[in-house]
């Protein structure tokens, strides 16, 4: 019984001290790696919305509310034309044939898609990674948010289109039902 | 025993990947061209060279009966401050080596030397341990990357330097690609070892 209780001590006092260790790093490295997944969202933002537009992020209450009801959906900006408020991106997950797919979705206020980034996936080369590139992505542009939302599928990868319509389209019912009126 | 033993040992005699086999899984699935190789190989040392020296001077408190989930905490700890860095520091690289870099936890080759060698020797010879078998990890990872980028894609860090008119082999980039291509570089690696101590002897 003594011995049990020495042993979990001694593990005790090294993971504490692991821990420690582990929180003065994240502490350390944590506002840098905020500050670049900021960058890589604005830097598609504006590829979206152009260079012109200001983004400003949802107000949080608002977006705990929405991903209490969506979860998969990570983060929400406000696009701004000046004053105006001219659309709204969606930062959302998915499911791809490798792995997440994470997108960021544009919609105008009007009622039209603005753009689509993929920001992560893991998907095969040459096959599902093409959903990265314009040709694909630029099918969206335009599209009504009034009807699910349908593309052409890449050849050879329609479980990669698949996760990246239910994505697309779990965005578009966010704005249409929680953040457009 | 000899420091520069010790680390030639890590590096030739007792290579982790041609001559021990271990954290195969790893080697698979980054070698697919030499950047993401050579960054693994260094996270690799980085991870092997912290955790064998924490243990090596933890070899004497750390009693017998838990030393396995001690071992795997100090490991873990070192993982993740290397994943933390590299994320805020090498977002690319943090991105291509994806889930392999958590992965390296359980990479056999870093619990297998805290229980063969760290645990065991002191803390300069520890350190000198990872030092040699991070190397011959990257070692043995980058000429692996090296073959399958060359073949696979027809580059080289990125950069073509086989002809345009060369249709890359796709299946060098693939995991049976790997298999095949570390066999017979295990082959030709052990070869070569036994003809050298043999001459020796």
């Amino acid at each position: 019984m003594k011995e049990t209780i020495k042993l979990g001590v001694i593990l005790m006092i090294i993971t504490v001290v692991s821990a420690g260790v582990l929180a003065i790093s994240n502490n350390l490295t944590k506002d840098r790696i905020a500050e670049l997944e900021m960058a890589g969202s604005l830097e598609s933002l504006k590829e979206i919305f152009g260079d012109s537009a200001d983004f400003k992020p949802l107000d949080e209450g608002k977006l705990d509310e929405i991903k209490g009801s969506t979860p998969s959906v990570m983060e929400i900006f406000e696009v701004y034309d000046g004053d105006a408020l001219i659309g709204y991106a969606i930062k959302n997950v998915s499911k791809g044939f490798g792995g997440d797919l994470v997108l960021l979705t544009g919609f105008n206020i009007d009622g039209t898609v603005a753009g689509l980034d993929v920001l992560e996936h893991s998907e095969t080369p040459g096959l599902g990674a093409k959903a990265e590139e314009p040709e694909f992505r630029n099918k969206f542009v335009g599209k009504s948010t009034s009807e699910a939302i349908t593309v052409e599928a890449i050849s050879g990868a329609t479980v990669t289109t698949d996760g990246v319509l239910a994505g697309v389209n779990e965005a578009r019912e966010i704005f249409n039902n929680q953040l457009s009126n | 025993m000899k420091l520069s033993k010790i680390l030639k040992d890590g590096i030739i005699n007792d290579n982790p990947t041609l001559v021990q086999l271990i954290g195969m899984c790893s080697t698979l699935a980054v070698s697919t061209n030499v950047v993401n190789s050579f960054a693994m190989g260094m996270a690799v040392i980085a991870v092997l060279v912290g955790s064998n020296l924490v243990i090596s001077i933890l070899r004497n408190v750390i009693p017998d009966k838990i030393r396995i989930p001690a071992f795997i905490v100090v490991i873990a700890t070192f993982v993740t401050i290397v994943e933390m860095f590299m994320k805020a520091y090498a977002p690319p690289i943090y991105e291509a080596l994806g889930i392999f870099l958590p992965l390296i936890v359980v990479n056999c080759i870093i619990l297998a030397r805290a229980e063969a060698f760290a645990s065991k020797n002191g803390i300069i010879a520890s350190i000198v341990d990872g030092i040699g078998m991070g190397l011959g990890y990257t070692v043995a990872l980058v000429a692996l990357g090296a073959i399958r980028e060359l073949f696979g894609a027809g580059t080289i860090l990125g950069k073509a330097v086989l002809p345009a008119s060369y249709q890359p082999a796709g299946i060098f980039v693939m995991p049976p690609g790997a298999f095949i291509l570390l066999g017979i570089m295990i082959g030709i690696f052990n070869l070569a070892r036994k003809k050298k101590s043999s001459s020796q002897a």
